[in-house]
């Protein structure tokens, strides 16, 4: 275990190394960025250098860059967004939103689609697998921003049963009301995915002999499939999860624009759009580092849930 | 050989009848041999849904090709005079759909017959008449393109805030989703083939130094690699057709990759390498043709996923440089007046969910088709 642990550490810290270079380089070396501007006073350009010695080569520069990020957890300041504040506190105020909205769809999503998957697999070829199995096609094609669009012109603005925008600073019954759209529209995808892959994975293993031979022994078709089938089922589907909590998270950027969610999307596309390099390197090293860890965490659980893998044989 | 019928022996002469020699104790085939794609073929056929599918498809991209030119309207004929038109499709606005009808509120009833305001015809239905503080106020359905002096004019989905034809822009960006699509895709099956196939025909050390390789671009969100790609090179097709090959050809290897370990062991293959077959041909002519069907299911799968990243990139500001169209980005236009002209995001929405619906569709039955335990199967 311990060396099963320590390889994926290894291999997230290398993953996060080359994503950090990355940015870092790209920061540096883009054409159009403020440091190359030559009508800088000599006074700011001294300023600029002492800050990000500009004057030092770029391995040089990169040392730094590290030692701030790692030591002092100065990720830069905003340029051109909130001008001189650190990037770090304007993420910081952020995240919670997105992070919030992100876990509450996943824990909809996950025991929703287990259960629709349940059924369409008990109800193989009949009719309530294929209204399930329609549902899934649509809800998998269906772009989520699509779905926010129309939820938030029929059922926000037409019928005005949820609030249009987010606002900050709701509490109780209002906050939910007001997160149920953007939750909603998060939540159709990972519901589908879930459900799709959990009828495939049980309808195969309810072909399998244990499965025979416990209804063999006299257990009903719903019991042998929830308590033989489905613990089997799951093994495969930690491992859906990542992709599933990244997708939501990439889907947010755009659900969060569309009902006016402070999270950390907003604050990227705007830093995209303005060019504020730093904040869109610290927004982009969040996604990462959230779906890295997202990653380990599914490695880890998928260890403890599977045996041969905590024991050091391969996958 | 002498046939046995024609052999006579004297001692049994006359003691046996021959039997009848023409009647076959077997039946013949009636049916040519099939091959395995002739068979995927037909059994394709028999999905109803997938067919649908395919022929909607085949709609889109026909509209995709030629929809642009079917109406006079440039993708980025800009004109105030004619923003924020409603659709207006000819035959259909006789029964009332799409007829290029707005409601306009609040209007003095003493001011209806204004010819200079609202020209003859244009005024479809007087609504909810109401004395406000002793005035007499009306609601009004108007024909909105009589209404500002265009009567003639038809922009079939409207035209957004510049007064660009939003039929034009819509199959204008298909088009672009489309080819962006089916390059990235080509290029990314191509990759992951080379590289699942050394993985896997070649094994051990080789194989696990690809896949830790794998693993760990693997790591890296795709958002993150499109936004460093999109901001680095600039908002190019090629920049984002890069970024999508960047991210989307490990599938593709990682199931060429067990394929070459489920078959590389067999039989064939070892008899073959025994007739000093060069590894080269073995690879190609030997075991890939047997991941066929599961390359073209994935790269089926992988179009609309294509065509999602696409669309998501263009909704976020990352996608190709304006003026030009594309899904994404009307789309997200439409977000912005959602509430005062839904059409602008009705349209494209249709389209994109129509495409992403039919390829999934499409792919399902493609699978299907092409799955090997399936043989024989009707």
């Amino acid at each position: 275990m311990v060396r099963y642990v320590s390889g994926r550490l290894l291999a997230m810290a290398l993953t996060l190394f080359i994503i950090v270079t990355i940015s870092f380089a790209m920061l540096r070396l883009m054409p159009g960025n403020i440091f190359e501007n030559p009508d800088i006073p000599q006074v700011v350009r001294e300023a600029l250098n002492a800050k990000y010695h500009l004057d030092k080569p770029i391995m040089v520069q990169y040392g730094y860059f590290l030692r701030g990020v790692l030591a002092d957890g100065d990720w830069g300041t905003s340029i051109v967004l909130q001008p001189t504040k650190p990037v770090f506190d304007i993420l910081w105020q952020r995240i919670p939103v997105s992070m919030h909205l992100n876990i509450v769809s996943l824990l909809i999503s996950l025991p929703l689609g287990m259960l629709f998957g349940i059924l369409a697999a008990l109800g193989r070829n009949r009719a309530p697998d294929h209204a399930i199995s329609f549902a899934v096609v649509m809800c998998i094609s269906i772009p989520s921003f699509v779905f926010a669009a129309v939820m938030q012109y029929f059922l926000c603005f037409r019928l005005g049963w949820f609030p249009i925008i987010y606002r900050a600073n709701q509490v109780g019954w209002e906050y939910l009301r007001q997160i149920v759209m953007p939750v909603l529209a998060l939540s159709f995808g990972p519901i589908a995915a879930t459900t799709r892959f959990l009828r495939g994975e049980l309808i195969e293993t309810l072909s399998s002999e244990f499965m025979m031979l416990a209804r063999t022994k006299g257990l009903t078709h719903f019991h042998a499939t929830v308590r033989h089938a489905l613990r089997n089922s799951l093994v495969p589907m930690v491992n859906s999860i990542v992709g599933m909590f990244v997708g939501v998270l990439t889907g947010s950027l755009v659900i969060e624009r569309i009902f006016a969610i402070p999270g950390v999307g907003g604050i990227m596309l705007q830093a995209i759009n303005a060019l504020d390099h730093p904040v869109t390197i610290a927004a982009l090293i969040f996604y990462s580092l959230v779906s890295l860890l997202s990653i380990l965490i599914v490695d880890l659980l998928y260890g403890v849930v599977d045996p041969r893998i905590r024991m050091g044989s391969r996958r | 050989m002498t046939n046995i019928n024609e052999t006579s022996i004297p001692e049994f002469e006359g003691m046996f009848d021959p039997l009848n020699t023409e009647a076959l104790k077997d039946d013949v085939f009636q049916t040519s041999p099939m091959g395995f794609f002739k068979e995927s073929f037909l059994r394709f056929t028999r999905y109803r849904v997938s067919i649908v599918a395919f022929w909607i498809i085949m709609v889109v991209v026909f509209l995709a090709a030629f929809g642009p030119a079917l109406n006079p309207y440039g993708f980025n004929d800009q004109n105030v005079a004619r923003m924020n038109m409603p659709p207006r499709i000819p035959y259909l606005e006789k029964m009332g759909i799409a007829d290029g009808s707005r409601i306009l509120t609040n209007r003095r009833a003493s001011g209806l017959s204004d010819l200079t305001v609202y020209p003859p015809g244009s005024i479809m239905e007087i609504m909810n008449p109401r004395m406000i503080s002793g005035v007499e106020m009306v609601d009004l359905k108007v024909n909105y393109y009589s209404f500002i002096g265009l009567g003639d004019e038809y922009f079939w989905f409207g035209t957004d805030y510049l007064g660009r034809d939003l039929f034009t822009r819509l199959f204008r960006g298909t088009r672009i989703s489309l080819i962006i699509a089916i390059f990235s895709v080509a290029i990314n099956t191509v990759i992951g083939v080379i590289y699942g196939a050394i993985a896997g025909y070649y094994g051990g050390n080789v194989d696990m130094l690809l896949m830790r390789l794998v693993e760990i671009i693997s790591g890296i969100p795709q958002l993150v690699v499109f936004t460093l790609f999109i901001l680095v090179f600039g908002r190019g097709i090629n920049a984002i057709i890069f970024s999508f090959v960047v991210t989307g050809w490990m599938p593709t290897a990682y199931l060429i990759r067990a394929q070459f370990y489920r078959f590389k062991g067999r039989e064939y293959v070892l008899a073959a390498r025994t007739l000093g077959v060069p590894d080269r041909l073995l690879v190609f002519r030997h075991i890939l043709p047997n991941c066929v069907g599961p390359l073209i299911t994935r790269a089926m799968i992988a179009i609309p996923g294509a065509i999602f990243s696409e669309s998501f990139l263009a909704y976020i500001g990352l996608g190709l440089q304006p003026p030009e169209p594309s899904i994404g980005v009307m789309l997200s236009d439409g977000q912005r007046v959602l509430l005062q002209f839904p059409y602008q995001t009705l349209f494209p929405a249709i389209i994109i969910s129509a495409l992403m619906i039919s390829f999934n569709l499409f792919s399902n039955g493609l699978r299907d088709a092409l799955d090997p335990t399936k043989r024989g199967e009707f």
